[in-house]
């Protein structure tokens, strides 16, 4: 609990300092103009709502107060959000403190102050307000040729209401809401629909899902509290919670997911941006194993802290990341009473310093370099410094970097010991420098029409981690690519990668494989000492003859050092959707092919289908299938 | 004799009835309103009309259960004098009819028109040497726009890319795009002219979200879309969030994060052994 409490006090400090620092550095921020809002309050008998085109449409006793100070009522509304602007039609009335005026129509063009209004007195008339001054029309004068047009909607409303609140360029909340699935009404009470340009809002500390359906309760300009419903194949059903804060420069999200779960992640997103040239961001998750709010079985937590400081042509960023697998001592993750239980508190920090993408000389050819410097410590498993415990089965048995060379003295029955190492190293220093070159697209042949053009691509990748410890790690990436655009609709590409891993030690390192068991050790086992390549040949075709359908396939082969040999490597784990966390790793099937589906289910809404099949060549001959589809549903 | 008295009061007649019909003028449009004795189109103009105005059914001519009322469809016929005296209505759009620039003069308005300084102006010639002033349209019809992105080399090659807009809520999966080679996705998406949105670029999260090349959390990209068959933007992302280069990645919500291992090979099968010192030696310092 001391160490927590002295992590969150020296992270507070770093933040404070920082801080300070990029105020001081800081330019004096400039002010500027912030741009008109105004709050609409509106009723009527039936609004309707259409989300592809962001129109609010009223009709019957339309009643409209503005934070502006006027009132308006009338027969009909209609507001388009993004125009910003409004019109009321129909036996309109405005009032204001200076007296209430008779029209046939009234309209309010927010961004530009203007309201344009056709006033019924004796005659009708057209008088135009500037500025807000409804005390002082300026008559006859030439209005918009589509001040008072009604845009034309076919489609069925996406949310109906009888009110709403309308926080221009920022939100709309529903009041008395609907929506409608297969025409049929379902009640929301209250929906807020966002609409604000301020990206923080997009800005959320849920995992992916196969289905989320958003219900956004309460909105303003400055905060947004969702419920969500979601579905992925790990959780199935469930509901989650968020709630958003958002500023012009920072924000501060709050989440529990899936909150209808044993298992809860508790989430903590905190962001601010310092004048124009540091930033800093932090990202909590704390995990509980929990029916309900009862007391956990379980809980974890980790922190990541980020700070970025930008230079003219560079930049420098300050990683850490602090782990506590067990909150609860010895027992976390297992049944009351048990010994056994991760105590780790991993921690690392990293200082990484990067170029910008920097063209040489005129040549079509780009470069970044990037240094790193940073320690990790009690990164191995607490596992084994518990050694195990007698009845509770024998500590983890694979060994991290830190336990290299240093065998457990007790190894559990292990009849050909070494198996268990203990550690040796809790603190590892690194090094990391690397850089990367790449080249544009480049046309091959100069062809007028563009779908007879190839054009071919390049990049390179290299990068070296130097560990305190007698050892280091190179990596090498390169990547070609030549490509063709058939039609507007298909395109295709042949692509070429190779991906080098090297993993030395000064003394010692990796030695030949042993049969264990039933293993036995394939040639390319035996001469493994640590170096991997794996070489992937790729054809992509993809087809999207309209914006609302897509057709696409990846054929890709394999050609890796150590050869891949069935049920012997592990695989990757999925997400929680059913894709696998790497995207290439050791042991990987020779061959795969996925074949991707998207097409419009909904006038707001499509479906995306994948699934990719996996085979072996010779001499293996066998083949398996992603264990699911991967499905989702995409808002549009 | 007879048939030549015919004959004139039956040319007369004609004479009269094709005199009265050129008297009355027919446009159709939208309305407005209706009050006050006037009928209001969504030109903003209103019309006097008749106190007998007949009003009928736009499609068969007979009688209609409608009533003049904002957003109502008519087809209006005027008197010579300007006072409407039918209103044909319809809940759906009119073909177009006449020409409302025939039937402005008769718009009713206390106030004589005064220029309107805010609208634009017929563009001037411009002076040697100035530039031409382009007046920005915007017609509402759908714009295909093809968006084509160039992502970081390092961006891992089976990585999926999105775009993330203001019109989505700023759903990170929102757009999928499709990979076109090594560098560069694409996605052609249609949209009505004048739309403005904002937009991001991102790997399926807004943890892997694009940020700006001085590593900063980038402000969203602006497009406004303007007339045309076909627009096509090129965009450059270049680095991702979680992916910049040499750092250290930062992971997605949901997954604990695994201590940071140096070890390249973490699925490495049973048979072959972890690294290890020299038989004999001890673990370096």
């Amino acid at each position: 609990m001391a160490r927590i409490a002295l992590s969150t006090a020296l992270t507070t400090l770093v933040v404070l300092v920082a801080s300070a620092a990029a105020r001081a550095a800081a330019p004096a921020p400039t002010p500027t103009p912030q741009p008109p809002s105004t709050i609409l309050y509106l009723n009527a008998t039936k609004l309707d709502f259409y989300y592809n085109r962001f129109l609010i449409e009223g009709d019957g006793n339309v009643r409209i107060r503005t934070s502006d100070g006027f009132t308006v009522t009338g027969d009909s509304f209609s507001m388009d959000l993004k125009l910003n602007r409004f019109m009321v039609a129909g036996h309109v009335t405005l009032h204001d403190a200076t007296g209430t005026v008779n029209g046939a129509a009234i309209a309010d063009f927010l961004d530009y102050r203007r309201i344009y209004f056709v006033p019924v007195t004796s005659e009708p008339d057209r008088w135009t307000f500037l500025d807000g001054d409804l005390a002082h029309p300026v008559k006859g004068r030439e209005m918009p040729g589509d001040t008072f047009y009604f845009p034309s909607v076919s489609e069925h409303p996406s949310i109906t209401g009888t009110g709403a609140v309308i926080g221009t360029k920022n939100y709309v909340r529903f009041i008395n809401a609907h929506t409608y699935f297969l025409n049929a009404g379902i009640p929301l009470g209250t929906y807020v629909v966002n609409f604000s340009s301020n990206q923080y809002f997009a800005q959320n500390t849920l995992s992916g899902a196969s289905v989320d359906l958003t219900w956004n309760m309460v909105g303003s300009p400055n905060a947004l509290t969702a419920m969500h419903l979601r579905y992925d194949p790990t959780y199935k059903t469930y509901l989650s919670f968020e709630q958003h804060f958002v500023g012009e420069h920072e924000y501060a999200i709050l989440s529990v997911n899936p909150a209808t779960r044993a298992d809860k992640w508790w989430n903590l997103a905190l962001y601010e941006k310092l004048g124009s040239r540091f930033q800093i961001q932090s990202f909590t998750q704390f995990y509980t194993q929990q029916n309900w709010f009862n007391e956990p079985r379980a809980a974890q937590q980790t922190t990541f802290l980020n700070a970025t400081y930008a230079f003219p042509h560079s930049y420098v960023t300050a990683s850490a990341q602090l782990t506590n697998y067990s909150l609860l001592g010895p027992g976390g993750l297992e049944e009351h009473n048990s010994v056994a239980g991760s105590l780790d508190h991993p921690s690392q920090v990293q200082l990484t310093a990067s170029s910008f993408q920097n063209r040489i000389a005129n040549w079509p050819l780009f470069e970044q370099i990037y240094e790193g410097y940073g320690f990790n410590h009690d990164t191995v498993g607490g596992n084994q410094y518990l050694q195990g415990f007698p009845g509770e089965g024998p500590p983890i048995p694979t060994p991290g970097l830190q336990a290299y060379g240093a065998a457990c003295p007790d190894q559990h029955g292990v009849k050909n010991p070494p198996v268990y190492f203990c550690p040796v190293y809790t603190t590892i220093w690194n090094t990391v420098f690397g850089f990367n070159l790449y080249t544009p697209a480049i046309k091959l042949n100069s062809q007028a029409n563009p779908y007879q053009t190839y054009y071919f691509n390049a990049s390179f990748n290299k990068q070296y981690q130097w560990n305190s410890l007698p050892h280091w790690i190179n990596t090498s990436s390169e990547n070609f690519s030549i490509s063709r655009q058939f039609s507007h609709a298909l395109n295709t590409y042949v692509g070429y990668q190779i991906l080098n891993t090297g993993d030395y030690y000064i003394n010692g390192g990796y030695t030949p494989c042993h049969p264990v068991n039933t293993f036995y050790c394939p040639l390319s086992f035996t001469s493994f000492r640590g170096v991997s390549t794996q070489r992937t040949t790729s054809l992509g075709i993809n087809d999207a003859p309209t914006p609302e359908f897509n057709l696409s396939f990846l054929v890709r082969h394999h050609t890796d050092f150590p050869i891949p040999v069935p049920g012997v490597f592990g695989l990757p784990p999925n997400n929680i959707i059913g894709q696998p966390l790497y995207t290439s790793y050791l042991g990987q099937a020779p061959y795969d092919a996925t074949g991707e589906v998207r097409f419009k289910i909904l006038p707001h809404m499509m479906l995306d289908v994948s699934r990719t099949l996996y085979w072996y060549g010779n001499p293996y001959r066998t083949q398996f299938w992603q264990p699911t589809f991967v499905v989702q549903l995409l808002p549009i | 004799m007879k048939r030549t008295i015919s004959a004139l009061v039956a040319i007369s007649l004609a004479i009269v009835l094709v005199a009265a019909g050129a008297s009355t003028i027919v446009v159709s449009g939208q309305l407005l309103a209706y009050q006050d004795g006037y009928v209001f189109f969504t030109s903003g103009d209103g019309f006097r009309v008749a106190q007998n105005v007949v009003i009928h059914d736009a499609k068969n001519g007979g009688a209609t259960t409608l009533h003049p009322a904002p957003r109502i469809w008519a087809r209006a016929t005027f008197d010579a004098s300007g006072t409407v005296t039918e209103l044909d209505l319809s809940r759906d759009p009119l073909p177009a009819q006449g020409n409302f620039a025939d039937v402005t003069h008769f718009a009713v308005a206390l106030s004589s028109p005064v220029p309107n300084p805010d609208l634009l102006q017929a563009v001037a010639t411009p002076a040697p040497g100035e530039p031409a002033t382009v007046a920005q349209h915007f017609s509402g019809r759908p714009v295909l726009v093809t968006f084509i992105v160039q992502v970081p080399p390092y961006t891992p090659f089976t990585s999926s890319i999105y775009m993330a807009t203001d019109q989505s809520g700023w759903n990170a999966q929102a757009i999928p795009m499709d990979r076109v080679d090594a560098l560069h996705y694409q996605i052609t998406r249609r949209f009505n002219s004048g739309t403005i949105f904002h937009y991001l670029y991102d790997r399926g999260s807004l943890q892997t979200q694009e940020i700006a090349q001085n590593g900063l959390t980038r402000a969203p990209r602006n497009f406004v879309v303007t007339d045309a068959d076909v627009r096509v933007i090129r965009d450059t992302v270049y680095a991702w969030q979680d992916a910049a280069p040499g750092g250290l990645n930062q992971v997605q919500p949901q997954i604990m994060p695994t201590p940071y291992n140096p070890a390249p090979f973490p699925n490495l099968p049973p048979g072959l052994p972890p690294p290890q010192p020299p038989p004999g030696k001890k673990p370096p310092p």
